[in-house]
């Protein structure tokens, strides 16, 4: 008989508004003072005053949060997605078409740089940490097929990334940085269902394949194996892999009971994929060969993103889920050696 | 064994051998089986040869042996499909001529005997299974064998002598199929099917072989051509009809007719009647092939092109008169059409401008007769073709486009609009012997091979990927039973809360969650419903299906029956009148027939035991659930009544305990006592014309389904007392429209009157309606005639057996109770 499904740790509730991205930050912060970001958009209570907010949590651990919140930056955009530095910044897709990036050492918070994005989608920007103090950020770019990708601090754009084909517009993205020491890559999940990656200093299409019927929704990849995975509006999450020559071939399919995927993560040890899912749930899936390990039931509303923590000690990793129904509930799952 | 005569006369005398001599079931069935084998084995066993050799040397003495040996004791042993399968078939299955000699032989010599009785069975057989033309044309086919001319006489006379022969013999015994009487019109019949098939043979043979050898000749040779034209042209007119139609069919591809036919068409006054007039607008037999090399061959040449046009416009003239389309049959439309889209396709675009007018004044007469039709498979070939002759006609501009299934028939029209490759390879060049010749294998199947390799090299290189060990197994998985499907908006509980949802919600989920549960809330609680049934069946009928719910229609329809079912007096009320009055389109007047028909079907079923109470049905042993006692009371009596209950059935013996006969009790219909509310308003108001619906004018695919529903209501009254008056009502509403134009209409009035037949109980019939049965037997007779529709003529045909029956039952017993046909919706 197995065991009933594990409850959550513990919920936060005071984001007042559907939670659309989480990001852990454990490393490199005092001890127990990890932190975790979260971007929302409050509802507006009229038009003037439509304001969203990405909040710091403070200290979560696995008995609770000791600090409740540090309220953040209040600016007029949806936060997306967040990405700490070294100096303690932080960088911030809103939906009014700006990347910002806030410093928030030593209690500061004042938005020091942005970037205008000129895009209005709904794909997140994703960030890799190039070493001597520069970062790539790519970014979806005016044109609605295009991917912009652009050095940090410096601003200076690297490359575009535009498809021949038409694939629709970009709908997630994932820097890759292989070890091999090779020129960085780029995965995009695009609209038409197909997930393509870049080479950013040929600035060509390595490969394409079309795995799914519908727009990707998301998609996460394991380096050590040359594997990922992807999910969508579809009732699948298939998982594909890159061979030696670069080309990727479709490896695995699993059968949802509800449509439609709006997040996937892997976990940092790759044994366990987590998928944030239309239908108020949490599917965990074993990493190797995708099986089924549980179905997470709290929230009572679409589930819009899954982060796990990177803490320094395993035992204190976390999982947590972000649902429109304004909750974020953090599972300790699978933790157990 | 091969050895050809040799091996056939040892088998035959085995078989006689073994028949004579064994008294073995077994071995005498498979004697009987290796004979037959030489009549219809399969095809190379036994060999061509052999059987031919069977046929001509062995046959008829076997068959002497047989008749010989009528009494044999074998004989008795078989079973009734052995005795058919290996004794008879093999008099009925050889060559009929030796047949029919050896049986009269054999009865010219037999004594009176079950014998003699055995061989009449197979002369009969022999005459019913047509032996008699497989003689006739047998002796037509070959040339005549050596001993012809006894062999003929002999024949003769016995064939034309049969009955005399017979009846010489067995006196006063002969069987009605051997009498004059039936014989000679058999012998007549075979006669002209024998007939029949030599002229289709000659025509078929002389064209097949003409044709192939005329198009190879005149490919190259201007002679040939020169010489073909003189031969077509000195035709002389009695015949041209047969040469042309004959070539027309046989040629294969317009540019080798018109090698052939040269300009016949315009020298000739016949062959151009026959070609542009007969072969496309009075017959309707030829296949498509035969249409395109037709219009093909008008359109080949410049001196041609002007009688295409007239035929153009002679087939437009067709298409879109009105009353072609009502009463041409829908074969002959399809043909029409077909012509009309091949001469669209070979049309050049400077004629079609040149013709516009015309064209279009065609296209849109038309297309209104063709959506006017209530035949579906008119409608859609009105619009195939509407569409492709707009887009003819405004190739860059606006165009005609309608919603249709793309099935065979409508792709095959599609195809039609482009001609077929005036220059394929052509199969004249080779002379007719050669052509058997293997095709070479085309690339493109050497291609697909190629494909095929690639992913069956493909599962290998899975498996090899997938072949490192994996340890998923240490993670447990949790129980993830209850990871079911998201079931969306919960179904309401209540009936106003269903209503309410329905009304106002804007939430597909709801909406679809509700409408599901209707049905089953309204049959659960029909106080509540009665409350409501009115609101919510005008909700219902004006419900669209704004999310695109899956099987909304059904769901809408079943809700609807059961408030009706529910709350009949009400509902058939409300529904009867919105029926007639304004603003309703002519969906939702054909949903209120349909709703009233099955709510009828429902009511008159007699109810199951445990929907609906019935008071005379002894209470169900275990649950004797009485509305009476007080609620508070309910639970607790309920309880002790049920532990009382079932410790005494536990302790009860029963003998025979069978299935509880609930099944068969009685039960009053519910139907009877309230036919006439769903029946009379239906026919209160059919005459008022209004603005929005006019029943007897342009909407007559709602009166075919109103007089239709009618029939139904009609049928469903079957026992009721008010029967007799519906019957009569209905009668006289069908009368006036009984030669409605529309055979739709037509159909609904057939099907009511055999309603009122199967309905009305007989005497009440004969007292009450003998003027309208009289005036509806003359009626019938003419419809099954002479109606163009082929339905009408069926259901005409079965209605009339369906009265005839009537009267002969109610001449025959009077006091006959009520009928029980069943009739088919």
């Amino acid at each position: 008989m197995a065991l009933p499904p594990p409850d959550p740790q513990f919920v936060l509730r005071g984001t007042g508004a559907p939670v659309n991205t989480l990001h852990f930050c454990c490393r490199n912060q005092e001890q127990d003072k990890p932190l975790l970001f979260s971007g929302s958009c409050l509802e507006p209570e009229d038009e003037e005053d439509r304001e969203c907010v990405g909040r710091t949590w403070r200290g979560i651990s696995l008995v609770g949060p000791d600090s409740q919140q540090q309220r953040c930056p209040d600016q007029v955009s949806t936060v997306d997605y967040w990405h700490d530095q070294q100096g303690g910044t932080i960088v911030i897709q809103g939906r009014d078409l700006r990347v910002c990036m806030w410093d928030l050492a030593e209690g500061r918070s004042v938005v020091t740089d942005s970037i205008l994005t000129e895009s209005v989608g709904f794909c997140q920007c994703s960030l890799l940490d190039r070493e001597g103090g520069h970062w790539l950020l790519a970014v979806p770019g005016a044109d609605m097929a295009a991917v912009r990708v652009l050095d940090l601090p410096s601003k200076t754009p690297v490359c575009t990334l535009k498809p021949d084909a038409k694939l629709g517009m970009p709908m997630c993205l994932k820097l890759w940085q292989p070890d091999s020491g090779s020129s960085p890559l780029l995965w995009a999940g695009y609209e038409d269902g197909s997930v393509s990656l870049w080479n950013l200093s040929e600035r060509s299409l390595l490969s394409r394949l079309a795995c799914h019927a519908e727009p990707v929704m998301s998609l996460d990849f394991d380096p050590g194996k040359l594997r990922g995975v992807s999910g969508s509006s579809e009732k699948a999450i298939n998982s594909w892999t890159l061979d030696g020559q670069q080309s990727l071939k479709l490896q695995d399919s699993v059968e949802l009971v509800n449509p439609g995927i709006s997040h996937l993560c892997i976990r940092e040890d790759r044994r366990i994929l987590a998928t944030a899912g239309w239908d108020h749930r949490i599917r965990l899936l074993g990493w190797k060969k995708l099986k089924p390990l549980a179905v997470l039931q709290y929230h009572t509303d679409v589930v819009q993103c899954v982060a796990f923590s990177d803490h320094d000690v395993p035992n204190k990793r976390l999982m947590a889920a972000g649902s429109k129904d304004q909750r974020i509930s953090f599972w300790s799952v699978y933790n157990q050696i | 064994m091969d050895s050809g005569p040799l091996a056939v006369h040892l088998a035959v005398r085995q078989c006689i051998n073994t028949l004579s001599t064994s008294r073995d079931i077994t071995e005498v069935t498979e004697a009987l089986r290796t004979a037959g084998r030489y009549l219809s084995g399969t095809e190379d066993d036994p060999p061509a040869c052999q059987r031919e050799e069977f046929a001509r040397a062995h046959y008829t003495k076997l068959l002497q042996f047989l008749i010989s040996n009528l009494n044999a004791h074998w004989l008795e042993l078989l079973t009734p499909e052995q005795h058919m399968d290996l004794w008879v078939s093999l008099f009925l299955n050889g060559p009929p001529d030796q047949v029919l000699l050896v049986l009269l032989d054999c009865v010219n010599s037999c004594s009176m005997s079950s014998g003699l009785e055995r061989g009449l069975d197979v002369l009969e057989y022999f005459l019913q299974r047509g032996r008699l033309s497989a003689l006739l044309w047998a002796t037509c086919q070959g040339p005549p064998p050596a001993n012809s001319p006894q062999l003929r006489d002999a024949l003769l006379s016995r064939l034309v002598a049969l009955p005399d022969l017979l009846a010489n013999r067995l006196q006063e015994h002969t069987r009605p199929a051997f009498q004059p009487l039936h014989y000679y019109p058999l012998l007549a019949r075979e006669l002209s099917v024998a007939l029949e098939r030599t002229c289709q043979a000659l025509r078929e043979e002389m064209f097949g072989v003409l044709v192939p050898c005329l198009s190879a000749l005149t490919q190259s040779d201007f002679v040939w051509k020169r010489v073909c034209w003189q031969l077509v042209e000195s035709v002389p007119d009695r015949w041209m009809e047969g040469v042309v139609s004959g070539l027309v069919q046989t040629v294969d591809g317009s540019a080798a007719l018109s090698r052939l036919l040269g300009n016949v068409v315009l020298k000739n006054k016949k062959a151009q009647f026959v070609i542009t007039n007969k072969l496309l607008l009075l017959q309707y037999k030829y296949k498509t092939p035969m249409l395109q090399s037709l219009l093909g061959y008008l359109a080949e040449d410049s001196g041609r092109r002007p009688l295409l046009i007239q035929v153009l416009k002679a087939l437009c003239g067709t298409w879109s008169s009105c009353s072609a389309v009502k009463h041409s049959p829908i074969e002959q439309q399809l043909y029409i059409s077909k012509a009309l889209l091949i001469c669209l396709g070979l049309l050049r675009d400077s004629e079609v401008l040149e013709h516009r007018e015309e064209l279009l004044q065609c296209m849109l007469s038309g297309m209104q007769c063709h959506l006017d039709s209530s035949i579906p498979r008119v409608h859609h070939l009105g619009k195939v073709v509407g569409e492709s002759l707009s887009a003819r006609l405004d190739p860059g501009g606006t165009r005609l486009q309608f919603q249709y299934e793309l099935d065979t028939e409508t792709k095959e029209l599609l195809s039609l609009l482009s001609p077929p490759p005036a220059h394929q390879q052509p199969p004249e060049t080779l002379p007719p012997d050669s052509r058997t010749e293997p095709a070479p294998k085309s690339p493109s199947s050497e291609r697909e091979e190629g494909k095929a390799g690639v992913p069956a090299a493909r599962p290998i290189k899975q498996h090899s990927s997938d072949s490192e060990l994996d340890s998923d197994d240490e993670l447990t998985p949790y129980d993830m039973t209850r990871d079911g499907e998201l079931g969306g908006a919960l179904a309401p509980r209540y009936i106003r809360d269903c209503l309410e949802a329905l009304t106002s919600s804007e939430d597909p989920g709801k909406v679809e969650v509700s409408l599901g549960a209707a049905e089953g809330l309204i049959k659960k609680n029909p106080a509540a419903t009665r409350e409501v049934s009115v609101e919510l069946v005008k909700v219902l009928l004006h419900l669209e299906d704004r999310f695109n719910t899956q099987g909304f229609l059904r769901l809408r329809q079943r809700a609807m029956v059961s408030l009706t079912v529910t709350d009949t007096l009400a509902v058939t009320g409300y529904l009867t009148t919105e029926f007639y009055s304004l603003n309703y389109s002519l969906r939702q007047r054909l949903d209120i027939l349909e709703v009233l028909a099955l709510a009828a079907q429902d009511l008159s079923q007699p109810t199951s035991a445990n929907s609906a109470p019935s008071k005379h049905k002894p209470p169900p042993l275990i649950q004797p659930v009485s509305t009476e006692t007080a609620p508070d009371l309910q639970g607790t009596g309920q309880h002790w009544r049920r532990v009382v209950d079932q410790r005494i059935e536990s302790k009860t013996r029963r003998f025979g305990k069978g299935a509880p006969r609930t099944g068969s009790s009685a039960a009053p219909s519910r139907f009877a006592p309230v036919a006439g509310c769903f029946f009379f308003p239906l026919l209160r108001n059919y005459d008022r014309p209004q603005v929005t619906f006019d029943l007897l004018g342009s909407d007559h695919l709602v009166l075919g389904r109103l007089v239709h529903t009618l029939g139904v209501l009609m049928y469903f009254a079957v026992n009721a007392p008010v029967a007799t008056q519906m019957g009569k009502a209905l009668l006289d509403f069908v009368w006036a429209i009984r030669y409605h134009t529309d055979p739709v209409v037509r159909q609904g009035v057939l099907f009511a009157v055999s309603a009122v037949l199967l309905s009305v109980p007989n005497e009440r019939m004969f007292s009450e309606l003998s003027d309208e049965m009289l005036e509806a037997r003359a009626w019938l007779g003419d419809v099954a005639e002479a109606d163009p529709d082929a339905d009408c003529r069926g259901l005409a045909g079965q209605s009339l057996l369906l009265l005839e029956k009537i009267l002969k039952k109610s001449i025959g017993s009077p006091s006959r109770g009520p009928n029980d046909q069943a009739l088919q919706l």
